[in-house]
């Protein structure tokens, strides 16, 4: 039994649509792209406006006037469209620039460097038999990944001390190979959803 | 024309079709293949079981409609486990389509009549808030004074479960799950960096190589790794749903990703070898 809904047949249409491209570009397809583009568009413009109300215009009408410099601050974002005062729309750029870096940078250090640094130099002998080869590979292959970028001496890269930056190279394509193993992974986990769904919702067979 | 060359130059077409008909091979017959949970997902399941009743999560639905095939199982497997232990969560997007997947979302987990959740009481959704990390610390650090009402365009104020919420200390558990990577290492930056909060993070398949390292090292407890996380968090809440149904399909495709990959390079090394 097929579905008789309508929102149903649409979203069914709309992906065999979208993934027709798969086998050829073609006017079905194209069809599916502007209508994804139009309604993202009005979709963030809504979010827009309602990120406004919400998360500015509220603040203000309850009394908060700081909010005042934030609408400035929003308003001058504008000025890069004119020539003239295009120069005022670095004022809003700087604040929202100083603002990202200050927020993660200190996190960003802890988190990614020291914590990192730390897990990286725990005893080589763990517990368990499968803990030791975790880290003999995780230490060889941090050492080796990072002697593979150091270009400032080129006897690094000769004789037997080369060995290292080669070791390193492979460290790095066995995590590329990972990556793209899970990039495969990810689009059909992505395309067999939509699979599912047409079987499911719209045609109902499974 | 060898069959060497012909194996290299398959039409695209050729590929799709055979993909499509893996897909429905295992969708209209199950296999019933062995399902291995991962690590990960046992320790996202075990973090959240370790929380005790009336505890507060709070969870980020990073994702949109492109996201929602890969995350949306998990993140439905996720609810029913934390409906079922009686933990209040306030949901939250930073992704911009994450308010429309909310709907989605809690017309699979169906709290109020599985759990008999309350909005309001139990959960509430305080939908996209933009700003990414800047949210974030914005919402651990005096969430009150950033978000003022729901969703639904109500005031906070009136709602029970936030009346003991204000920021970082009052929140047990902070869950996410994203497509963006930006996202994925701005809650770790922010809830475990910054707040020293329990974290657990969910991501598509292709980000997993990426975040495993915050994973290895202590800073995430659990990752939902994908589709395939997903079908591990459903079999371990015991809710069947579509990433059960796509584990299947998921190993009949890998199978034959795997043979095209073999039969590509055997093919290359053919050609290469008769000096073609």
């Amino acid at each position: 039994m097929v579905s008789l809904d309508p929102q149903v047949w649409i979203a069914a249409f709309l992906t065999i649509a979208a993934t027709s491209y798969a086998f050829r570009d073609n006017r079905v397809f194209k069809l599916a792209e502007n209508t994804f583009i139009g309604v993202a568009a009005g979709h963030q413009i809504v979010m827009g406006v309602k990120n406004i109300r919400d998360y500015g215009w509220s603040h203000l009408a309850q009394g908060e006037m700081i909010y005042i410099v934030v609408f400035l601050l929003g308003v001058l974002l504008y000025a890069r469209y004119s020539k003239e005062y295009y120069w005022l729309y670095r004022y809003p750029i700087a604040f929202l620039v100083g603002n990202g870096v200050g927020i993660s940078i200190r996190a960003g250090i802890h988190s990614d460097f020291i914590v990192q640094i730390a897990q990286t130099a725990t005893p080589l002998v763990a517990s368990d038999a499968m803990g030791t080869i975790n880290n003999i590979i995780t230490f060889v292959g941090v050492i080796t990944a990072l002697s593979h970028f150091i270009f400032t001496y080129e006897s690094v890269h000769q004789g037997t001390l080369g060995w290292g930056p080669k070791i390193g190279r492979w460290m790095i394509l066995l995590a590329l190979g990972a990556s793209f193993g899970n990039t495969v992974m990810t689009r059909f986990g992505m395309y067999q959803g939509r699979v599912v769904f047409l079987l499911r919702e719209w045609l109902q067979i499974i | 024309m060898s069959i060497w060359e012909k194996l290299t130059s398959i039409p695209r077409e050729v590929i799709m079709g055979l993909v499509v008909i893996a897909i429905l091979i295992p969708a209209l017959n199950p296999l019933g293949l062995p399902l291995m949970v991962g690590s990960m997902s046992e320790n996202w399941y075990d973090t959240v079981d370790s929380l005790p009743a009336g505890s507060i999560v709070l969870f980020d639905i990073g994702y949109g409609s492109g996201g929602y095939p890969s995350l949306g199982p998990g993140n439905i497997a996720a609810f029913h486990q934390m409906f079922a232990k009686n933990l209040r969560i306030v949901m939250m997007a930073t992704a911009l389509e994450g308010s429309m997947m909310y709907p989605l979302i809690m017309a699979g987990v169906k709290p109020e009549s599985n759990y008999g959740a309350v909005y309001g009481e139990d959960y509430i959704f305080l939908g996209y808030i933009a700003g990414g990390q800047t949210a974030m610390a914005g919402v651990l650090g005096d969430l009150k004074s950033l978000v003022s009402s729901d969703y639904n365009g109500n005031p906070i104020s009136g709602y029970s479960i936030m009346d003991n919420v204000g920021g970082a200390d009052d929140i047990d558990l902070v869950a996410y799950m994203t497509t963006s990577g930006d996202t994925a290492e701005g809650w770790v930056y922010q809830a475990y960096s910054q707040y020293n909060r329990a974290l657990l993070g969910g991501c598509l398949s292709m980000m997993t190589t990426s975040i495993k390292p915050y994973y290895d090292s202590g800073q995430l407890l659990g990752i939902m790794d994908g589709i395939k996380g997903a079908a591990d968090l459903e079999f371990l809440t015991g809710h069947p749903g579509d990433a059960i149904v796509s584990s299947d399909i998921l190993s009949f495709t890998q199978t034959l990703v795997l043979i095209f990959i073999l039969v590509g390079n055997v093919a290359f090394w053919m050609q290469k070898g008769g000096g073609k």
